[in-house]
Order: C-alpha cells, then sequence, then structure tokens
C-alpha cells in the first residue's frame, strides 16, 4: 500500500462533547491524510457517530477543534460541505423516490452539469451494480442495495474527503465485501476516507485503525502493527486486552 | 447566486416527487376544502326558510293584505296561525311561530295619509341566528313590498315608506355568500399549515436532514425549497375553493383579480411560516400535526371573524385576534369579493399580512439550527 503523505485532510483534536450527565466524545483524536482510508473500530456507545457528526460540521463542541482541509467545518461550512461526502448511518435518502431521482437531487444539490451528471451517474451505477434497478424506489432496495446508493449519492460531487457513518452495519457478508471493494477503489484515487464499524474483523481493511472507547482512542496505528505490538491474534482480542488496560 | 437558485430548485423539485407520491397530501389539500366548502356551505347553513309566522291583521284592508302577501309568498315566511294582536306573543312563547307581523286597525288610512302605516313585526330573540336572519329577511320583505307600492302609485304623489335597516351587499343574508369568504381563509389556514407542518419534521423523522445539512444547501434554500410547491399547491386550493364558492354559491367576484391573488399569495407564505415554524420546533410529525391543527385551526375559526364578528370580542380576545392572518385574510376576501374593495380600504390588512409573513419566516430560519443535536 502506498505510504499517504501530506497534510491531514481530516483532523480531529481533542474533541469533547457532552449530552447531559453523559459524555459521548472525552478527548477523542485522530488525522487522515489524503490517499487513506481509516477506520474507527468500536461498540456501539464508543462516541464515534457523535465524533463524525464533529467533523461533519453537524453538531457543536465543547471543547477540541475539528478541522476538514484544514478549514473550521462549522465556521466554514459552506466550503467544506462543497468538498466532503458524508453517508450517516441511518436511512438518509428519500424512500418515495427512485434510485435515479435520488441520484439526480443530489447531482442538482451539488450543482452538477448536466454531462458530469450522465457520466458520473452512469459509471457509479455500474460500479454499484445498481444500473437494472435505477427506476426502483429506494425503499424497495435490499439494505445492501440501499447502502451502495447511499454511498453513490455521497460520491456523485467527487468529494476530497468522504466519512462513512457503519455503512456495513445490517449488510449481508457479500455486499459488505463489494462496498469494502469500492472504498479501496476511491482510496487509490486519493480521496481521504474515515470509516466507523463496530466489525472487529473489518480493522484488517484500513490503512490505519484508530480503536474507539468512551469517548477517546485506546489505541491506534496500522492493523498489522498494532496487532504485533500486542502479540495479540485478532483485534477482537487486542480490543478487549486494552479495555481492561483502560479500566 | 446561481448555484443557490439551482439548489432551491433541486428542493424544489424533489418535494413536488413527494407530493405527487403521496395521495395523502393531495387529498389533504384539494379533497378536503372541497368536502369542508360543500359541508359548511349547504350542510351547515344558517338560513332559516318558511320561517312560522303569526299574522294577526287588524286592519283587513286592500294594503293590509298586500302587505301580509309580500311576506308570505314568496315562502320565506309561512303563515302559521291568524290571531288577534294579544295573542301574537303567546304563540312566540310557545315556540309555536318565530315571529308574528302584526297589522295596526288604521294602516290602510295613514298609508293614503303618506305617513308609515305602524305596522310591527314581533321577533322570537331567543336564537340570535334565527332572529337576525328574521329581521334581515323582513327587511328585504318591507323594501320590496314598499317599492311595489311606489310603483302602483306612479303617477300620483309617491306615499312616504319609512325604511329603517337597508342591508347592503347580501340582501337576502344567505349564509353562503358570507361564509364562502371566511371559509376559505380558514380552510387555506388549516392545509398550509398542516401540509408544511409534516414535510419539515418528515425530513427530520426519515433521517434525511443529516443528508441535508452535510450538503452546501442553506438554511434558506432548504425553506425556500420546501416552500415553494406548497405555495403552489395553496393557490390551487384558493382557486379551488373561490371556483366553488362562484359556481355552487353563486358568491360574486365584484372586486380585482389580482389582488385577490395577491392576498391568498401572502396570507400562505404566512401561514406556511407558521408551519415551519412548528416543525422546526417539533422534530416529530406527531407533535408538529398537532400543534399546527390546534394553532391554525382555532385562532382561525374563533378569531377571524369567520363565524363571530372581531367587534363583538372583549377587548383582549380582540387584541388577540390582530395576531391571527385568517383575520385580516376573511376581511380582505369578504370586501373583494362581495363588496368590490380596493388596496385603498383594504391596505392595512396586507400590511398585516405582510408583518406576519415576515416575522414568522425569519423567525422559524433563525429557529432552523443546523445542528443534530
Amino acid at each position: 500500500m502506498a505510504a499517504p503523505g501530506g497534510e491531514p485532510a481530516l483532523e480531529a483534536r481533542g474533541l469533547v462533547r457532552r449530552f447531559g450527565a453523559t459524555t459521548a466524545l472525552d478527548g477523542l483524536g485522530l488525522a487522515v491524510r489524503p490517499g487513506e482510508l481509516y477506520g474507527l473500530v468500536g461498540p456501539d456507545g464508543a462516541g464515534k457517530t457523535t465524533a463524525i457528526r464533529a467533523l461533519a460540521g453537524l453538531i457543536d463542541l465543547d471543547g477540541g477543534e475539528a478541522r476538514v482541509l484544514g478549514l473550521d467545518p462549522i465556521r466554514e461550512g459552506r466550503a467544506v460541505r462543497e468538498r466532503l461526502g458524508l453517508m450517516p448511518q441511518q436511512f438518509s435518502l428519500y424512500r418515495d423516490l427512485s434510485v435515479m431521482e435520488n441520484l439526480r437531487f443530489f447531482g442538482r444539490v451539488y450543482c452538477l452539469p448536466r454531462a458530469a451528471f450522465r457520466e458520473r451517474s452512469e459509471r457509479l451505477l455500474q460500479l454499484t451494480r445498481l444500473a437494472p434497478f435505477a427506476d426502483r424506489r429506494a425503499d424497495a432496495l435490499s439494505g445492501g442495495m440501499y447502502k451502495k446508493l447511499a454511498l453513490a449519492c455521497a460520491l456523485l460531487h467527487r468529494p476530497e474527503v468522504l466519512i462513512l457513518d457503519e455503512p456495513t452495519n445490517g449488510v449481508d457478508p457479500v455486499s459488505r465485501r463489494e462496498l469494502w471493494a469500492l472504498l479501496h477503489e476511491f482510496v487509490h484515487g486519493g480521496m481521504a476516507v474515515l470509516i466507523s464499524t463496530p466489525y472487529m474483523d473489518e480493522a484488517e481493511r484500513c490503512d490505519r485503525v484508530g480503536l474507539a472507547h468512551r469517548g477517546r482512542l485506546l489505541d491506534e496505528g496500522a492493523p498489522l502493527e498494532l496487532l504485533a505490538r500486542s502479540g495479540a491474534a485478532t483485534f477482537e482480542e487486542l480490543f478487549v486486552a486494552r479495555i481492561r488496560e483502560a479500566g | 447566486m446561481r448555484r443557490s437558485a439551482l439548489r432551491v430548485g433541486a428542493m424544489a423539485w424533489k418535494e413536488t416527487l413527494h407530493i405527487l407520491r403521496d395521495p395523502r397530501t393531495l387529498l389533504l389539500a384539494l379533497a378536503m376544502p372541497v368536502f369542508l366548502l360543500l359541508l359548511f356551505g349547504f350542510g351547515v347553513s344558517f338560513d332559516v326558510d318558511r320561517i312560522p309566522l303569526a299574522i294577526a291583521d287588524g286592519d283587513r284592508t286592500e294594503a293590509s293584505r298586500a302587505l301580509v302577501r309580500a311576506y308570505v309568498e314568496p315562502h320565506e315566511f309561512e303563515p302559521v296561525a291568524a290571531v288577534e294582536a294579544e295573542g301574537a306573543e303567546a304563540l312566540l312563547r310557545q315556540g309555536y311561530a318565530l315571529g308574528a307581523l302584526i297589522v295596526p286597525h288604521g294602516y290602510a288610512e295613514a298609508l293614503d295619509r303618506g305617513e308609515p302605516g305602524g305596522a310591527q313585526l314581533l321577533v322570537d330573540g331567543a336564537d340570535g341566528v334565527i332572529a337576525n336572519q328574521v329581521l334581515a329577511k323582513s327587511d328585504a320583505t318591507a323594501l320590496a313590498a314598499g317599492q311595489s307600492r311606489l310603483a302602483a302609485a306612479a303617477g300620483a304623489i309617491a306615499p312616504p315608506v319609512a325604511v329603517s335597516v337597508w342591508t347592503r351587499y347580501n340582501p337576502e343574508a344567505r349564509s353562503a355568500i358570507f361564509m364562502v369568504p371566511g371559509l376559505s381563509a380558514f380552510l387555506l389556514a388549516v392545509g398550509a399549515v398542516l401540509l408544511t407542518a409534516l414535510t419539515v419534521a418528515g425530513e427530520w423523522e426519515r433521517g434525511s436532514m443529516e443528508q441535508l445539512f452535510a450538503s452546501p444547501l442553506g438554511r434558506l434554500e432548504i425553506v425556500a425549497g420546501k416552500l415553494a410547491p406548497y405555495l403552489v399547491l395553496g393557490e390551487l386550493q384558493f382557486l379551488l375553493v373561490l371556483s366553488l364558492g362562484t359556481f355552487a354559491f353563486d358568491v360574486p367576484i365584484r372586486g380585482n383579480g389580482p389582488l385577490l391573488f395577491a392576498f391568498g399569495l401572502l396570507f400562505l407564505l404566512g401561514m406556511l411560516g407558521q408551519g415551519l415554524l412548528i416543525s422546526v420546533l417539533a422534530k416529530s410529525q406527531l407533535v408538529a400535526t398537532q400543534a399546527g391543527a390546534l394553532s391554525s385551526l382555532l385562532p382561525s375559526l374563533l378569531l377571524s371573524g369567520l363565524l363571530f364578528p372581531v367587534e363583538n370580542m372583549p377587548a383582549p380576545l380582540r387584541a388577540l385576534s390582530a395576531l391571527v392572518p385568517a383575520r385580516y385574510l376573511v376581511r380582505a376576501l369578504r370586501g373583494i369579493l362581495l363588496k368590490g374593495a380596493g388596496l385603498d380600504v383594504l391596505w392595512p390588512d396586507l400590511v398585516a399580512q405582510v408583518i406576519f409573513a415576515a416575522v414568522v419566516v425569519a423567525l422559524a430560519t433563525a429557529r432552523f439550527k443546523r445542528r443534530l443535536a
């Protein structure tokens, strides 16, 4: 794998966010460089979604700093959003619109010229193998197909930074493998990708991994390096050991 | 600027697809007003036909019989008893008659002398609506009778006919003519507030708000794109209600069409803004529907002057009604449709509508935070 270099496209420094009595983010920090696929791995409630929303400028922070391409995602939101693709965890497209209409909506929102839209949407439909279902309503898609459509919508404007919140959650193994293959293809085009997942076995598919627990990172590094350093056989083992150390 | 217009267009296009795909929205917007208008126009009519009338003719002359005929023949009044003047009140008390026409002895002679005849109408005032109807109809009848006497006496010296009240614009006091303009305001208010309250809350509930917030769409662009199709739908609704009023209930359109259109548009903008504000605060379709229905239905029905004249309200309620845009539309519609009033009379109502629309849309946009939590 090519060593990614340069300034981080996505950077979180000491993120803190509280919701009432619970602390969702407790000093979490990470950096993703262009051409790098960074996996934020951790169980439910580790603060992954909150961290992603903070980076996308969708929530206010109680402390710390988020930067996207060197910009503040809230104060310089407009500029950030033109260059950022987000795929939320929950169903977030329009169920009563067809696959093509959902794509067309996002094409218009990003003001893509007609020709560019046609070329990109065709290519994305082909890559995701959704082309035969272009006229199907989004609520009639299977879980895996829906996720691929959401990915296509997030990629339509060729973002420099792509953030995906648990894209493989609730997806069958075949579709999961397809999604990862697609992601690798786009990363090699120089995109910075941040992906969150609760599945430990997916950690190995990333260039770098951060183990999230209770709003902060327990450990961070290239997957094989992390395993070698700790002497654990699997990420699950490694994770359990790190949690025990953290108390 | 051009990109902004493109984004608003994208939003409006998507929203139009939602409307076309959801038969409930179209039904709510187009069928409900028609149904309600027909129900109110035909079913819930304040018109009283064949009012039971006791007649006490103490004169028994050609002139007195002519007056009685004038009351009875158009079937507005139904003679139920011929009594002496003293017995008339008993019939009213028993509820046997709603009115009693009392023609005094010497009625014809008085008319011949050129003096008022002194005929009386006693009215059962227990039900204010019915009493008003009886009075209005009696006015119309007495006026007609006076005019026909004038015509009959043409050439001779016309006797003065005493007329105390002259009901204009709606001389037959038909409730449809009075109700349709008011009802259309009410229906527009409820429809517009509910529709928008649902659409923005729906965006939160479906989870699509997260995707919209992460896109370059500005808050104002989201709001404008969402409102535009509903504004068009609302104007269609307005047109539908007005044409139904004209064709089914003979409501006249005496005033200026563009002014009517402008009032409708401003009113809708205010109502859509109110719906938007509610859904921005509520974020759930259920709460938004309830708050939307409550905040549009009751004020538009009770405080707008649709059923109860604003002038008769106690001061605090009258002050409250100043915040209800339906009040201005009801006034404007009655003015434009029935009286042919123009901007010279209605400008304060237009200004009030503009202020309301500007304030609610500004409030809604300000409260519409681009944050998920």
